[in-house]
């Protein structure tokens, strides 16, 4: 892997991360497009590159949502300590987070793994990808015609039942397939339980975060093993990028939701991923 | 409700421990045996935290 290989890598992670446009199929479709086939991604260096990556978009989602993060945990262990649940706002939002994160935690354990291997290559990847913007335009779609009489009201996130929360929790661990954006799907699912699309984003945004981080710190002992330092100043500078490249995705995608919907992002996934999948299909890339 | 959360946490617990040790390998990447599956530990104890605090729920004074 080049210096500027890893710097674009980094880019690439922090912006697809977020965007609704599945960050794991784009780290497997941009570098067969661009026929990069000397970076060895099993290798020591390069997995430890990943780890980095990850626990740099972490701690940016964690930054741009300091305040709200401190008053969750606040919360969350006020409660524990007092063994009852109140109506504290941050409290409801915090304990609908953790619901929605076990979902992901158990599905992605159990099929992360197996789920690569049959799907980690191009054409899978882009096929997905291509299902990911139909289901985004399915989703906005089914919001319109809810609320198209105008009188069904929009829900914040503290209002969302634990079932719901559960199923978007759901939603999300489907992004276990590579080209299924993971706050796409969660979104849609937000959607069309009657979040509007500001507080969608937001739940997406957050339900992320501890997904994201757990499985960074998982891998942190690949930061250890004895040929990761090989690749030491790509993955410092790559951490920074994609943590850099992840708050200003987060700041426009926070203010992008104030006032618009996820069809230019389907858009997107459903022309590049039929590109994509054609051009796989033919072998023009592998 | 808290006894079964109890049952739930002891029973994550212990899961966690057999595949820490590599006594059971269900759902593991490599299926080999006596290999040592730490993710799965830490997420099944963080579901058995989970049903403590579940319990802890079900029984404070109200």
């Amino acid at each position: 892997m080049t210096f500027s290989q890893a710097l674009f890598l980094a880019l690439l992670q922090g912006t697809s991360e977020l965007f609704p446009v599945s960050s794991l199929g784009h780290t497997i479709l941009v570098p067969a497009l661009l026929h990069w086939n000397n970076i060895a991604r099993s290798s020591a260096p390069f997995l430890a590159f990943v780890v980095v990556l990850h626990l740099g978009t972490a701690l940016a989602l964690i930054l741009f949502y300091r305040k709200l993060w401190y008053a969750i945990v606040r919360a969350l262990l006020a409660s524990i300590v007092r063994g009852r649940l109140s109506d504290d706002r941050n409290e409801r939002i915090g304990w609908r987070l953790v619901v929605g994160t076990i979902p992901v935690g158990i599905l992605g354990v159990i099929f992360e793994a197996p789920v690569r291997r049959l799907f980690g290559s191009p054409a899978p990847a882009a096929l997905f990808l291509l299902i990911n913007g139909l289901i985004m335009f399915a989703g906005e779609a089914m919001r319109r015609r809810q609320h198209q009489d105008g009188r069904k009201n929009y829900k914040q996130i503290e209002d969302l039942s634990y079932p719901a929360s559960l199923l978007v929790g759901v939603a999300q661990a489907c992004a276990l397939l590579p080209g299924i954006s993971r706050s796409g799907i969660s979104m849609v699912a937000g959607l069309l339980l009657d979040l509007d699309h500001e507080h969608a984003a937001r739940y997406s945004f957050l339900l992320a975060t501890p997904v994201i981080l757990a499985a960074a710190l998982l891998e942190v002992p690949k930061l250890l093993a004895p040929a990761a330092h090989l690749a030491l100043v790509e993955s410092v500078l790559g951490g920074i990028v994609a943590g850099v490249a992840a708050y200003l995705s987060v700041a426009f995608l926070t203010r992008y939701f104030r006032s618009n919907d996820l069809r230019p992002f389907g858009w997107y996934c459903v022309v590049v991923g039929a590109i994509s999948f054609v051009l796989a299909r033919r072998g023009i890339i592998t | 409700m808290r006894i079964i959360a109890i049952v739930l946490a002891i029973v994550f617990f212990v899961l966690g421990i057999l595949y820490g040790i590599g006594k059971v390998n269900l759902f593991t990447e490599s299926g080999a045996a006596h290999a040592h599956h730490i993710t799965h530990l830490i997420v099944l104890w963080v579901l058995a935290l989970l049903c403590l605090i579940w319990a802890r729920f079900q029984s404070a004074p109200r």
